[in-house]
């Protein structure tokens, strides 16, 4: 194969991967910044994702639906648990929130476990993208293609929601001194709560749209969280451009790392992320604690 | 929280030891597992509880503990006691570096850097197929100068167990323990005193990474199985959710937490197979209705009664 070509298709494959990882970076860095909330479950909703959507599949017939349904109960969930017990530990030390956060991911897991049995599940894509297309003459599959797409859409609309919203502008004051947007009149209650929401439906989104790619199964959400732990970690937490350039390099960190040496991949990404934190520990573009 | 008294803990542990000898066989096995966590948790306390360093990583310690204490079985045949500290000191030996990059940070970072390092190991071992057996693991250790019999081994983590507890409360009760809590409390005034923070967070880490070790080496000795889920998060979630259900900080708080998760993990597993679903919410629940654990529960019943 032309090296130029299989370079091409390997940088295809490390974007669609970083498109994916952003789905969850974004939301986990977004309720660090609002809430200085460490979202341990935030694995285990993208896992939700990937078998909401795929039961919503199986039951509609149409793959349009699950990437509905998907963060409809991603957002509901988040709700009702930043509600019932985030909204009560403001107050205490983070480590709470590990902690509770934590037993979320436990539970969640083992209700989908309970719900949808041990195996894994998978569905067919629709005929127009399940196929190929050619790529400098070589073949690559239309759906990796269109979670580029989706991706660059999510950080478009994202961007767009954060800079140029009046709820963007909200949330941007939120995190940087949430006393004094109170004190304005502002109900940080409620922006904690919809960040909270929003960040849980991208995740399941990303899940969802994971799903005919990976295949729904139980090591997905606790796998996926490290990977998106590194990502926040590195390009800092709160910082939405450091979650974008996290996301990038962890895509092609892990990509060109399977491809060209395999052995020392999985290692590189906790490497990159240990370089960076004993570098800058705020990340590449945060500001350190 | 005021220490509890050494020589009732100790009593504790020498009951649980004399245990094996009524106990049926398989329930003696299990004792020694959930002793064997309790160091664990014991050794996560003195960074979570009486630093305030929430680690994420402490798997890293743990497996490596675990996987010198298998090399050390299977190439160099040396007694398990003999192995046991020794992997405890090379997992000391390690901490140096490791946790003289970590305690620089503090809070998330610390803990996200803690994560990162044992999942570094989890990576090593995972790939590494030609020394650490990749993800099929090291089977078959050999428990080399011990005498056969599930009582002795018991007895023998509970040797451990009582010497690691004097360790660790001879620790905090001592002079440099109490700068540890110091520079807790109130980092700025402690170095206006003239105290390092960083290096007394340092030798922290140290004694907790080289308890990690211990524990770890044991539970190697105990399954004569080592593999690479030893290094992953999720064995860090657990130990850190064993210290903060038992009261994080009180030293007997958290290795009663990881007898009480053991135990009711295994009880519930046996009566219904959503045991997992219950267990997370019963311990989301704890976090926040009880901030002090189990040991601020005792306490307070306690205290009740003597009013």
């Amino acid at each position: 194969m032309d090296p130029l070509a299989l370079f091409t298709l390997q940088v295809l494959n490390a974007l669609s991967l970083s498109a994916l990882l952003f789905f969850i970076a974004l939301g986990l860095t977004l309720i660090f910044g609002i809430m200085r909330v460490v979202n341990f479950a935030h694995g285990a909703v993208f896992m939700l994702g990937a078998y909401c959507g795929v039961a919503a599949q199986t039951a509609t017939g149409s793959f349009a639906a699950s990437l509905l349904a998907a963060p409809l109960a991603g957002a509901a969930l988040g709700l009702a648990f930043e509600r019932s017990a985030l909204s009560r530990l403001y107050a205490r030390e983070h480590s709470a929130f590990l902690l509770v956060t934590f037993g979320l991911a436990l539970a969640l897991t083992e209700a989908i476990r309970l719900i949808w049995g041990a195996d894994a599940r998978q569905t067919e894509l629709p005929a127009v993208l399940a196929g190929i297309v050619f790529v400098m003459d070589e073949p690559f599959p239309v759906y990796r293609l269109l979670l580029i797409g989706a991706g660059g859409l999510c950080w478009l609309l994202c961007w767009l929601g954060l800079q140029r919203t009046r709820l963007g502008l909200l949330l941007r004051a939120a995190s940087q001194n949430p006393t004094m947007t109170a004190a304005l009149g502002n109900d940080v209650g409620r922006v904690r709560a919809m960040v909270f929401a929003l960040a849980c439906a991208l995740a399941a989104l990303g899940g969802a749209l994971a799903a005919p790619l990976l295949s729904a199964s139980l090591g997905l959400g606790s796998n996926v969280i490290i990977d998106a732990f590194v990502i926040v970690m590195i390009g800092g937490m709160g910082s939405f451009i450091g979650t974008v350039a996290g996301s990038l390099l962890v895509g092609f960190a892990q990509t060109f790392g399977n491809f060209y040496v395999p052995e020392l991949a999985l290692g590189m990404t906790y490497a990159l992320m240990i370089t960076v934190l004993v570098l800058r520990p705020g990340g590449l573009f945060g500001r350190p604690e | 929280m005021k220490p509890a008294d050494p020589k009732l803990v100790l009593l504790a542990i020498a009951l649980a030891g004399a245990l094996g000898f009524v106990l049926p066989g398989h329930a003696t096995t299990l004792l020694t597992e959930a002793l064997i966590l309790a160091l664990f948790a014991l050794s996560l306390d003195l960074l979570v509880g009486h630093a305030r360093l929430t680690s994420f990583g402490h798997a890293g310690p743990w497996a490596f503990g675990a996987y010198i204490a298998a090399a050390q079985l299977l190439v160099l045949q040396i007694p398990l006691p003999l192995a046991v500290l020794v992997s405890g000191l090379a997992t000391a030996v390690i901490a140096i570096p490791v946790g003289w990059l970590c305690v620089r940070t503090g809070g998330v970072t610390f803990a996200m850097l803690s994560l990162a390092f044992a999942q570094l190991g989890f990576a090593v071992v995972f790939k590494w197929n030609a020394v650490t057996g990749g993800s099929d693991g090291l089977a078959g250790l050999p428990r080399l100068g011990l005498p056969a019999g599930r009582e002795v081994f018991l007895l023998f983590v509970c040797g451990v167990l009582a010497a690691a507890y004097l360790l660790a409360h001879g620790f905090v009760t001592s002079p440099l323990g109490r700068i540890v809590a110091a520079v807790r409390e109130n980092e700025q005034r402690a170095e206006a005193l003239g105290h390092d923070p960083r290096r007394i967070r340092l030798v922290v880490f140290v004694l907790s990474y080289f308890l990690a070790g211990v524990a770890g080496a044991l539970y190697a000795g105990f399954a004569q199985f080592v593999s690479p889920e030893l290094f992953f998060w999720t064995v860090s979630g657990h130990v850190l959710v064993m210290v903060v259900l038992g009261g994080a900080g009180t030293l007997v708080g958290p290795m009663l937490g990881a007898l009480a998760l053991f135990y009711a993990e295994h009880e519930l597993s046996a009566l219904t197979e959503s045991w997992g679903l219950a267990l997370g919410l019963l311990f989301m629940v704890v976090v926040i209705a009880a901030p002090t654990g189990l040991m601020g529960w005792l306490r307070a019943a306690v205290g009740a009664r003597g009013r």
